[in-house]
């Protein structure tokens, strides 16, 4: 096989696959959302583990106090006075990475809804997909039966039941056109 | 060249924060990083979730990116980077024989004067690209699908032109072989 052929073959299959892949017309704000969210979680996660290494750390700095004396207690006061607010600020940085996470999954949710919806073949046009479909079925088993198989009385068969099943489809404009070949042929 | 420059204006606008300019550069490729993400998986069709994936990518990676080469390049590099990944974690061929189907119902409407490839042969050409290994299979596809140049192709790659040579070669034995059947005169 030449390289030619090989590539031929190659394209041939690739224009059968089709060409157009349909991407999503909102794909940019998808991977922005995404992005942001990674970002978010990248930077929260860190910040939340800092915030308790440095509780941990408090706790265990009043843990190993033995002797206590005034300035130290003013100083333990002042240090749990700190870790009360490290605690607020914590619980308020962990509410608000839970809050936009669930945000982020609710308008996620609601983007597969609408997607879904979006998907929803018009019925209508479905049933004319199917006939479509079907026509050209039957035409291409004639085809086949015409050119690959010399069977031209059941081709001529399936060409008149196209144009009979389905008059006013495309494909029964084909088999008119194949069945006034044949006769052509016939007339030869 | 200009869409060059117009590439590089786009990445200093969107480093300098205006992320309108991602929306521009995903306008302009998608589709073809769409196609060759196809290409390179088999032609699957279900190519949405890598699109994504490569995007996101190139989202995250792109203040890093230094226009020594073409944006279009760069991004190709990312996309058989992901596909490569991605092949191993997906289920191919789903619903496979009904999208064949459809397929060819698709390429026939509208080209009744053109006998198309028949779906045998088609599946006989993917099941032979699907098996040749991604080292073999993705100069395949960027020198006779995406009708690549060599330099590119090695770049995206990331090998030299003989080794990319060699590649090629190996690759169209493998195929010489799968597709031996199809050539029969």
């Amino acid at each position: 096989m030449t390289e030619d052929k090989m590539k031929n073959l190659l394209q041939e299959a690739d224009r059968m696959a089709g060409l157009s892949i349909p991407v999503s017309v909102n794909l940019s704000a998808v991977v922005r959302r995404r992005a942001h969210r990674r970002r978010f979680v990248n930077l929260a996660a860190p910040l939340a583990a800092a915030a308790l290494v440095l509780i941990a750390a408090g706790i265990w700095s009043l843990a190993i106090r033995t002797t206590e004396t005034t300035q130290e207690k003013q100083k333990i006061a002042l240090l749990e006075a700190q870790l009360k607010q490290l605690y607020v600020r914590t619980d308020a940085a962990l509410n608000l990475i839970q809050d936009v996470l669930e945000k982020d999954q609710k308008q996620q949710s609601l983007d597969e809804l609408e997607a879904q919806l979006a998907s929803i073949p018009d019925p209508l046009e479905e049933i004319q997909k199917q006939v479509d479909k079907t026509a050209f079925i039957l035409v291409y088993q004639a085809d086949r039966l015409y050119r690959e198989l010399n069977r031209t009385d059941s081709a001529v068969e399936t060409y008149n039941r196209v144009i009979e099943l389905f008059p006013k489809n495309r494909w029964a404009q084909v088999a008119r056109q194949r069945l006034s070949e044949i006769e052509e042929q016939r007339k030869i | 060249m200009a869409d060059t420059i117009d590439d590089e204006h786009l990445v200093k606008q969107f480093n300098r924060g205006d992320e309108s300019a991602f929306d521009r550069i995903v306008e302009r490729y998608s589709s073809d990083i769409a196609a060759l993400a196809n290409r390179l998986l088999g032609w699957s069709g279900e190519v949405e979730d890598v699109t994504q994936d490569i995007f996101l990518a190139a989202f995250l990676g792109l203040k890093k990116f230094r226009c020594e080469c073409s944006l279009k390049t760069w991004l190709f590099t990312i996309t058989v980077n992901k596909c490569r990944s991605y092949r191993y974690r997906r289920i191919l061929h789903r619903r496979r024989i009904s999208q064949a189907a459809d397929k060819a119902f698709l390429i026939s409407a509208g080209e009744t004067d053109k006998t198309p490839m028949d779906s045998e042969t088609f599946e006989s050409v993917r099941r032979a690209i699907q098996a040749l290994p991604a080292k073999y299979r993705e100069p395949v596809v960027l020198r006779y699908l995406q009708e690549l140049p060599t330099d590119q192709i090695s770049r995206i790659l990331g090998i030299s032109k003989n080794a990319l040579q060699v590649r090629l070669n190996r690759a169209r034995a493998h195929l010489k072989e799968e597709l031996a059947e199809l050539t029969k005169e």
